[in-house]
């Protein structure tokens, strides 16, 4: 075929807890997916045997292909496991006097972060999680500075080097400075920036210093404090990480510039300054695949589900773009970063099942027996029902081919187990209590689909959904029936979403300031001029940091494509809304009219042209700035029609297959020899090395030339 | 769910793993919990009573090896009274109903005004432990905390059989 000869472009690196997945593409379009047990010790080490593994598929070796790539992204775990394990540096942390335990204290609600429901709403439960830094390591200083920005208080030259030397003899490795109200106004932060530096080089010490202005000056005193004790604590262990990768890759010849997947949906050099927008990453990843997907399909408004062994993950693209949320909470901290929205509920194909000893019904979760899928499998040590054990039973999976083969699955433990612990509690047969369940996960994360959609005001039949994740494609059908979605598409690459989602990743740095911006309708001519040169400021501030960033990384600074944006609201609201602005800069009132009109356009989008509130006036309440330069993207694989018949190779045989309390016989195919066009109708199952999709009676499929599965209920 | 006796002999200790704690306080309690406190607090103990009720950290009712009667029993083995009466009346008691007693356990200004709210401590005569704390305004009776249904505990509740009372 001569598949030597076309080139590898772009691989995506999907780091998990469990599994470390690569996802190459090569010129034409055409994929593959590896799959490696993921080692914390040396990531890079799980990256290339992923390689070898995906490689493989087209007879090539890591040697060869690495030098031909022009694109590579990385998104992981390291970064959220060090938090959540506390192993980052010794940090000394710089606040204001009579503030020192704020950090200790945290805000409440992060005693209860992460939390299911039941267990929010029951208070035993709530803890508060070791700080990063603790008060033995914390200074404060005499500074004030009030909401308005006016310093009340010069920051104290005498008692910052005090606490410079205090920390430095407590082995501090780092010294973060956060001041009140400093996203207001910097320079008390900045003098205090400036002392610490003198006073440690007097010392000698060669420590870094991490002042909030630097890096993340938003309002919100605990988020913003946080995200910089974040980027001191577990940003430089983690880029030891990276450079460990990117080592290895030049180790084999590669000559392009590793990638890291940020929080914001662009991509980011493990050079980067800052580098704890990194700490979440995987989940980002499909939702930037389905947006670029969306664009191909010419559809522009999207949910994203994903669904893994611990949880289910939606994300809503509307009108081609996704929301941000910029003020997340992640590792049981509250943040200031800017983080691509999702909703998230702690049920997947992991999840335990059982029953409640008082009510005698079905509880799914909220825990998982994550990479032990369940009883069925004897060695993960289990004794509780999982999800994946009634599939089993079920005839969903094959027993024989779970992971492509790598471990064998016993029907007849998972069987025993759904007996003693489900059917017979509740005097059913095993089927019919592993068809309840399964029906129940299915009506939960429909339900929770169809909510997350219209609870924001939207219609699910204008929404395309994309349905991808290890354990997604066994799952589509029952959280999508009867939701009436337009078009309901699972991708050939399911398991290797994410990282193919990374790869189709802008190379871009976004940063944000807190502004504060409020002006009436109808204001008079000076006073929005006035405004535009507040935005116009915090613009160009943004703009020197995003150059830098490329700079870095040996971009010329007219190669960056520089894009403003803002934040406003109608005054006096609560939420805000991100706009990308119609202006590149900002100085005239006709400048800021365009700015309203915009605002006002998009809050049409959203909500509705009835709703909107002019005479409120407006607020701008962020700048925002991205930077982003061209590079390589995945392109789709363009196959010819082959017609709707599956070629006889691609059909396996039949298993038995178990659902409306009645066996069926299920035809089996195999996905990879499928063809564009071919059409499939329930019941069947096809299936993948790393993946199933499942298509029981009362629904078709079609697989596009892109590899793209449709899954349409049968009228 | 079930757990191990180490684990629940931990969970007394305050050495259990915060995962298993926050499993335990959130699933359905286990059936045979309440046995396996029991236990892992009998061994503790240098008494040969056998442990019917614990009452508070170090206090517990026991059946008294001999006459099988029910007693509240401190864990240096100190024995207070009949489990219907009130422990505390066996108590050395120490109130605090001065200002100065006060400012010895809280900053000045920051304690109650000892004219409406005094603290009465009540301690093992033998051993000295503190076993209890009450803040009651300062004419009021000492409280009778808790007259435990012990026999509608072990049949109704936990389904083991009543341990023998004379």
């Amino acid at each position: 075929m001569g598949q030597q000869n076309i080139p590898v472009q772009v691989l995506g690196i999907d780091a998990g807890g469990t599994m470390t997945d690569t996802f190459f593409v090569r010129a034409d379009g055409r994929f593959v997916v590896g799959k490696a047990q993921s080692n914390p010790g040396d990531e890079s080490l799980a990256i290339y045997n992923s390689s070898v593994d995906a490689l493989a598929h087209w007879n090539r070796k890591v040697e060869d292909v690495y030098p031909e790539l022009v694109t590579c992204v990385y998104s992981g775990t390291a970064m959220l496991n060090r938090i959540l394990m506390r192993k980052g540096l010794k940090v000394g942390l710089l606040c204001n006097r009579g503030f020192e335990q704020i950090h200790s204290m945290g805000r409440a609600l992060q005693s209860y972060l992460g939390y299911a429901l039941e267990d929010r709403i029951h208070l035993n439960t709530h803890r508060y999680d070791e700080p990063l830094v603790p008060v033995s390591r914390t200074r404060g200083v005499t500074e004030r500075t009030d909401v308005q920005g006016s310093i009340v208080i010069p920051v104290r030259e005498a008692e910052v080097r005090q606490a410079t030397r205090e920390l430095v003899a407590a082995e501090s490795q780092a010294i973060v400075i956060c001041f009140l109200q400093s996203h207001k106004n910097e320079t008390s932060e900045q003098i205090a920036r400036d002392f610490v530096k003198d006073e440690l080089k007097k010392l000698g010490s060669p420590i870094p210093v991490f002042a909030s202005v630097d890096y993340y000056p938003s309002r919100k005193e605990s988020h913003r404090m946080n995200t910089v004790i974040l980027e001191a604590y577990g940003a430089e262990p983690s880029r030891e990480t990276l450079k460990k990768v990117s080592d290895r890759f030049k180790a084999n010849g590669a000559k392009f510039d590793l990638r890291v997947m940020a929080t914001h949906g662009g991509t980011i050099s493990w050079k980067a300054k800052e580098l704890a927008r990194t700490i979440v990453s995987g989940p980002i990843g499909g939702v930037i695949g389905a947006k670029l997907l969306g664009e191909c399909l010419g559809d522009e408004n999207i949910a994203c589900s994903d669904i893994g062994g611990t949880s289910f993950d939606v994300a809503l693209i509307t009108k081609g773009s996704f929301a941000i949320k910029s003020d997340p909470d992640m590792a049981r901290l509250v943040l200031s970063l800017p983080l691509v929205a999702m909703d998230s509920v702690g049920a997947g194909a992991g999840s335990f099942v059982r029953l409640d000893p008082y009510s005698k019904s079905i509880k799914l979760g909220p825990d998982s027996a994550g990479y032990r899928v369940g009883t069925c499998w004897p060695e993960s040590g289990l004794d509780t029902v999982t999800v994946s054990d009634c599939h089993v039973v079920l005839g969903y999976l094959n027993p024989l081919n779970f992971l492509g083969g790598a471990i064998k699955l016993d029907v007849e433990r998972a069987r025993q187990h759904i007996k003693a612990q489900i059917a017979d509690p509740l005097g059913l047969s095993i089927e019919d209590a592993a068809a309840g369940v399964i029906e129940l996960l299915d009506l939960t994360l429909s339900e929770y689909l169809r909510a997350n959609i219209s609870a924001k005001g939207y219609n699910p039949a204008e929404f395309t959904c994309f349905s991808y994740g290890g354990a997604g494609p066994v799952h589509t059908y029952g959280y999508t029936e009867g939701v009436g979605f337009k078009d309901v598409v699972v991708p050939a690459w399911a398991a290797g979403f994410s990282a193919f989602g990374c790869a189709c990743a802008d190379f871009e740095y976004r940063y944000d300031k807190s502004v504060d911006l409020g002006l009436p309708e109808n204001a008079s001519d000076a006073a929005k001029a006035g405004a535009c040169k507040t935005l116009q400021e915090a613009w160009s501030e943004l703009a020197t940091k995003v150059i830098d960033e490329f700079v870095i990384n040996g971009f010329k600074p007219e190669d960056v494509l520089l894009i403003p944006g803002y934040k406003m609201q109608y005054m006096g609201q609560l939420n805000d809304l991100e706009i990308v602005s119609p202006v590149t800069s900002a100085s005239k009132a006709e400048d800021w009219n365009k700015i309203v009109d915009a605002f006002e356009l998009q809050y049409t989008r959203v909500y509705a042209s009835s709703a909107r509130s002019p005479e409120l006036g407006f607020s701008v309440t962020g700048a925002i700035l991205r930077g982003t330069v061209a590079t390589q993207k995945p392109v789709l694989p363009e196959d010819a029609n082959a017609g709707p018949t599956p070629p006889a190779a691609a059909k396996l045989g039949t298993r038995p297959f178990y659902r409306h309390k009645k066996w069926v016989d299920a035809v089996i195919y195999k996905m990879e020899s499928l063809l564009a066009g071919n059409h499939i109708v329930g019941p069947a199952i096809i299936e993948s090395d790393s993946t199933t999709f499942v298509v029981p009676n009362g629904f078709e499929t079609t697989i596009d030339k892109h590899r793209l599965f449709h899954l349409k209920e049968v009228k | 769910m079930s757990y191990t006796n180490e684990q629940v002999s931990h969970l007394i200790e305050g050495t259990l793993d915060w995962e298993t704690v926050f499993r335990m306080l959130s699933m359905p309690k286990d059936h045979t919990r309440f046995e396996q406190y029991r236990d892992a607090l009998q061994t503790k103990v240098t008494f040969k009573d056998r442990i019917v009720l614990p009452l508070s950290p170090h206090m517990y009712i026991v059946q008294t090896v001999n006459a099988k009667k029910w007693v509240v029993k401190c864990d240096c083995g100190h024995e207070f009274c009949d489990y219907r009466e009130n422990w505390k009346l066996h108590a050395v008691i120490y109130v605090r109903d001065t200002e100065e007693a006060m400012t010895e356990v809280y900053p000045k200004l920051m304690a109650p005004d000892v004219s409406w709210q005094v603290y009465r401590e009540y301690y093992c005569p033998t051993c000295g432990v503190m076993h209890d704390v009450e803040a009651p305004t300062p004419w009021y009776p000492v409280i009778h905390d808790f007259e435990p249904d012990i026999e509608t505990f072990y049949k109704d509740w936990i389904g083991l059989p009543v341990p023998e009372r004379a």
